[in-house]
């Protein structure tokens, strides 16, 4: 179960947060999610090791919560996905294929003429994307 | 992409191939469009400086959005963190994805240590643009410098990027380069770690006439 998402600009500022659940504790997501981001640069500044993992934009699991887990993922503009999780046993691929569509989503709203780089992402489509994603995540079943 | 594509005509709508399509953009529907993006901003500005300036903030989104475009198509799951990886992609994916082919050359300038250029013989945007005597040195492909400075940006490179006319013995209309000069902080950070791996075999270096 996806709690939220967020999309965070390479400033650190927020682009785009949206919460899934419905008893939700906002203002504990929002700050789950700014702790994140310090996990995020620290990541990016000290490549754990060098080599294949250098350039990845998949960051994997940043840190996990006593019930959260939060995977991070970072694209060539420095602009930074989270998606905090609840579920206990989520596979990598998953989550890779999840940031992948989320990518896709986000880009075609950025590709919008009418978007200001910088700003609050508001388009409807957007949210109804990310949405549809959100309620498809899950483990694969296999047959 | 933009290219000279000639649209084929089906006699019957329903015998059109349901595919992708080749994705391009007819060459004078862009033409015609870049003319009256030149024109309008001709008649809000009263100097060259000026124009140039807005040519380049207009190539300055499209830069943006193609970089992010770019990079969730080609490139999968890598970044570009080192100098030396981003500019041929600027090179040849950026450029084959515009205008359909690899730039002609790229090569690091001689006289200062972050200088380099992009040579294009005609530059697509300027295929259809006579500049007239008195605008001077005016170059349309301020467009397309905008484009590389939005990509370069974007990416975490902070660069001035200007386009200039470089003329060519023996060929009558001049060539054009862009100029690409990195800001002095990148000197410290990635490109110092990037000394080391520095190979030049993968393009040509030609001396700049």
């Amino acid at each position: 179960m996806i709690m939220c998402v967020a999309v965070v600009g390479h400033q650190n500022n927020p682009l785009y947060l949206q919460s899934f659940t419905e008893a939700d504790d906002a203002l504990k997501l929002h700050h789950i999610v700014h702790c994140s981001l310090d996990v995020v640069d620290e990541r990016v500044n000290n490549p754990k090791k060098s080599g294949p993992t250098l350039n990845e934009t998949f960051l994997g699991m940043l840190y996990p919560t006593e019930n959260y887990k939060v995977y991070g993922y970072l694209t060539n503009t420095k602009v930074k996905f989270l998606m905090v999780t609840t579920d206990l046993d989520v596979k990598d691929a998953d989550v890779r294929s999840f940031f992948r569509r989320f990518h896709a989503a986000y880009v075609d709203a950025v590709s919008n003429p009418f978007h200001v780089p910088g700003k609050k992402i508001t388009s409807n489509a957007f949210a109804e994307r990310v949405s549809g994603i959100v309620k498809s995540f899950g483990p694969v079943t296999t047959g | 992409m933009i290219s000279v594509g000639k649209i084929k005509q089906y006699a019957n709508v329903l015998e059109k191939p349901v595919s992708r399509g080749r994705q391009e953009v007819s060459l004078s529907a862009f033409a015609f469009l870049f003319s009256e993006l030149v024109q309008y901003n001709q008649t809000q500005v009263d100097n060259i400086a000026e124009l140039e300036r807005r040519l380049e903030d207009a190539g300055y989104a499209v830069g943006a959005r193609v970089l992010e475009l770019l990079c969730h198509r080609e490139k999968g799951n890598r970044r570009e963190t080192r100098l030396l990886g981003i500019l041929p992609f600027v090179h040849s994916t950026v450029w084959k994805v515009l205008f359909g082919k690899a730039a002609d050359s790229l090569e690091k300038g001689t006289e200062h240590e972050d200088e380099y250029m992009i040579s294009e013989k005609e530059l697509l945007v300027n295929r259809f643009i006579s500049i007239p005597k008195d605008m001077g040195a005016f170059n349309c492909g301020a467009f397309v410098a905008g484009i590389v400075k939005g990509v370069l940006d974007n990416a975490g490179f902070p660069a001035v990027v200007t386009a200039h006319f470089v003329p060519m013995e023996g060929q009558q209309r001049p060539r054009t380069t862009i100029l690409i000069k990195f800001a002095e902080e990148l000197s410290n950070k990635i490109y110092r770690l990037s000394q080391k791996t520095f190979d030049f075999s993968s393009f040509v270096p030609e001396p700049v006439v």
